[in-house]
């Protein structure tokens, strides 16, 4: 995945590195709230989760109390179960969601309210009704229980929901993006190194075939003046000869070399 | 006079009851019941009395297969008895199961008013409640149309005519209903074991008294609080028992469980009810010391000879004794051993 | 927030426990005549247990699923599916099948999750 390949289509460029090396930046400090978010998170989900362990127990043994207080209602009035189930009509026991925020997450905290009137005020009323209203105290403590317990579940599940995406988000910045934007910076700066390198080859190479111009330029002129020189020369003594020149140095040196002693 | 001619007709059948009396489980049974660490040592246990065959082929034990089954015994030989009996102790033993048939009635009530199909509760009525004509109710699909088909396929009739409208089956709760017809019924078999005379009304008067005055008693503690109004309850006091009537209007007045105490420490026999049962922590409740009281009763007609109420109280022990059976395998099932000493021990 | 109009409870469970929960008022008809509960008994086919349950999770006025541990495990393929946060679904024991934490589906994920 981290293959040289892995980088971003982009031009090489001072401007571009800047921009990526401000975006390397931005995702590492997005990396570290990130993971301090999803640190906080796992800490509240390890305590849900310990929480849940012990209420499920609780629940365990609060609905047995509850169906063993179900057993003394059938003890004493026989069956009431249809009689019950007939007489549902609206909801007393209703829950309603409130939210909590725990590190930018909505977690629900249900809580039970009672609406309404009670259907089964007059079960067993012949016969043990107190049995009935007993029984039916117990099993709203029960069913507390449960509401509470149903809180921690529903917040278990959206924690788990949510760490599992920061922490997808955690590994994709630290093992997808900052490598890409690092490779893309890499790149970037190789790219220039050798785009700076191309250009000094360039110069050189210039500097050199200017130099190797130069140079030639300087022989040509040399031959040129070496040539012109030899002619003028020639061109001189032909004068001398034919025009006869009055200065002939080497004639008067030598001459003067004969006739005049100091 | 009862000696000379009951074993005409009802000696056999007397014979039988006491036969079954004495598989009442005893105090020495339930001493072994209550060590049993699951329900299938409760079935061994029981294996030994006469619920054995009625368990013996169980594969999937529950408490309320445990319930089924014991019932299903008890109704058996209560069908023995009445399939054997002659006038007027058929007629008799007929009046015992009218009070089932209150209960299942207003089951069918119930289902009909919902709007259920009745023909699936037909399975949920006590089987001593059962009549022929009982599916010819189910067919019912209106209130008004249940009453008429009470009114003359059931025994219940009077009482439905005499205390409730086909409006009322409507508008009432269902439980004023079912304690209106109780009344009705009570205070009408308490009439015509009257009519007998002679030990059979001297017992059945005693029984059924403290029957009508555990109802008053219950009613007056289970409706405070509630929107029953104090006019709706006294109607719904028997008016056959001993509190009636002087502690029946008191009863009808009072507002608390005080109220009812001191209304009940005129009678010795009640007072006791009281002692420690309004207090917190109180191990035993008002209902166990009915029960108490009824299974007391109930014993002593035993202690006498030639007469119906026997077949009563036979009834009613054998009740209480699946309700004990009940509670003890509930209490092992779920693990409440503590609580397992509440059951009513008979003999 | 859609969650403040789940106010209710559903339950599928065997007769007592519906009794029970019943009588702590969590029962509810609406103007359709949906009842928000269901009694199971060994008569009750699976397959009328599945749409009480995917109703009930598809219903919006639902918090909570309460369901008995027993019952959950006919149907445990469904509730291993339900992944989302509402409504809740919660296990619960019953009188003849007492809470067994080993086959519990959220407890299950715990474990998971701790790699135990």
């Amino acid at each position: 995945m981290s293959g040289a390949n892995n980088r971003l289509a982009v031009f090489p460029t001072r401007m571009t590195l800047s921009v990526m090396k401000q975006k390397l930046k931005g995702a590492q400090t997005g990396h570290s709230l990130l993971k301090r978010k999803s640190e906080a998170l796992t800490k509240r989900f390890r305590d849900i989760v310990k929480k849940i362990d012990d209420a499920k127990r609780l629940m365990g043994k609060v609905m047995q109390v509850a169906s063993f207080s179900l057993a003394e209602v059938t003890y004493i009035t026989g069956d009431i179960g249809y009689q019950v189930q007939e007489s549902v009509k609206n909801a007393q026991f209703r829950v309603r969601a409130k939210q909590e925020n725990v590190s930018g997450v909505m977690l629900p905290v249900f809580e039970s309210y009672q609406e309404g009137t009670n259907a089964n005020e007059l079960t067993g009323l012949g016969r043990g009704g107190q049995q009935v209203q007993k029984c039916k105290d117990t099993y709203i403590k029960a069913v507390e229980t449960l509401v509470e317990l149903a809180s921690l579940q529903t917040a278990f599940v959206i924690l788990d929901e949510v760490i599992k995406l920061t922490n997808r988000r955690v590994n994709a910045i630290e093992h997808i993006i900052i490598p890409r934007y690092e490779n893309t910076i890499k790149h970037i700066i190789s790219e220039l190194d050798e785009q700076d390198r191309e250009e000094f080859f360039r110069l050189k190479k210039v500097q050199g075939k200017k130099k190797e111009a130069a140079a030639r330029e300087t022989l040509e002129r040399e031959t040129k003046q070496a040539a012109e020189g030899k002619l003028l020369a020639e061109s001189n003594a032909a004068g001398a000869s034919v025009h006869s020149s009055p200065v002939d140095p080497g004639d008067i040196l030598g001459g003067e070399d004969e006739d005049v002693i100091f | 006079m009862e000696a000379l001619f009951f074993n005409a007709d009802d000696g056999y059948l007397e014979a039988v009851v006491r036969g079954y009396r004495s598989s009442i489980l005893n105090n020495t049974a339930y001493i072994n019941l209550t060590q049993c660490e699951t329900l299938e040592d409760v079935k061994l246990q029981l294996s030994a009395s006469d619920y054995g065959p009625h368990l013996q082929n169980e594969a999937h034990l529950s408490t309320s297969m445990l319930a089924q089954k014991c019932t299903d015994k008890l109704v058996q030989e209560f069908q023995y008895i009445r399939a054997h009996a002659v006038a007027p102790l058929s007629h008799f033993l007929d009046f015992m199961t009218y009070a089932y048939m209150i209960d299942n009635v207003i089951l069918l009530i119930t289902g009909t008013l919902h709007e259920r199909d009745t023909h699936e509760l037909l399975n949920r009525c006590h089987p001593l409640g059962v009549f022929d004509s009982m599916p010819a109710l189910c067919v019912a699909t209106n209130v008004a149309e249940l009453y008429n088909s009470v009114l003359v396929e059931t025994p219940l009739a009077p009482y439905f005519k005499d205390c409730l409208s086909a409006e009322d089956l409507d508008e009432m709760n269902i439980e004023i209903i079912r304690n209106t017809l109780y009344k009705a019924y009570l205070e009408d078999f308490y009439h015509f074991s009257q009519s007998f005379g002679g030990p059979t009304a001297e017992i059945m008067t005693e029984l059924l008294q403290f029957e009508a005055d555990r109802r008053s008693l219950n009613i007056t503690i289970n409706s405070f609080g509630t929107e029953l109004t104090k006019d709706d309850r006294a109607k719904l006091f028997p008016s056959i028992g001993r509190l009636y009537p002087d502690g029946n209007l008191k009863l009808a007045k009072s507002d608390d469980i005080d109220q009812v105490k001191a209304t009940c420490d005129v009678f010795l026999e009640y007072r006791q009810f009281f002692d420690g049962t309004t207090g917190t922590g109180a191990t035993k409740t008002l209902e166990d010391r009915f029960f108490e009281y009824e299974v007391d009763l109930n014993k002593k007609s035993f202690q006498q000879q030639f007469h119906y109420a026997l077949f009563y109280s036979f009834l009613k022990l054998k009740e209480q004794e699946v309700r004990n059976i009940v509670w003890i395998s509930e209490c092992i099932s779920q693990g409440q051993k503590e609580r397992i000493n509440n059951y009513i021990p008979i003999f | 927030m859609a969650q403040t109009e789940r106010t209710f409870m559903a339950a599928i469970g065997d007769e007592d426990s519906i009794t029970g929960l019943l009588l702590a008022g969590i029962g509810h008809i609406d103007s359709h005549q949906k009842k928000n509960f269901l009694v199971v008994d060994a008569k009750t086919p699976l397959a009328a247990v599945e749409d009480a349950f995917q109703e009930f999770t598809k219903r919006k006025d639902i918090a909570i699923i309460l369901i008995n541990q027993h019952i959950a495990e006919e149907i445990r393929p469904l509730i291993d599916e339900h992944d989302q946060a509402f409504p809740t679904i919660l296990e619960i024991p019953s009188k003849d099948h007492p809470y067994d934490p080993e086959k519990d589906s959220v407890l299950k994920r715990v474990r998971r999750l701790f790699g135990e």
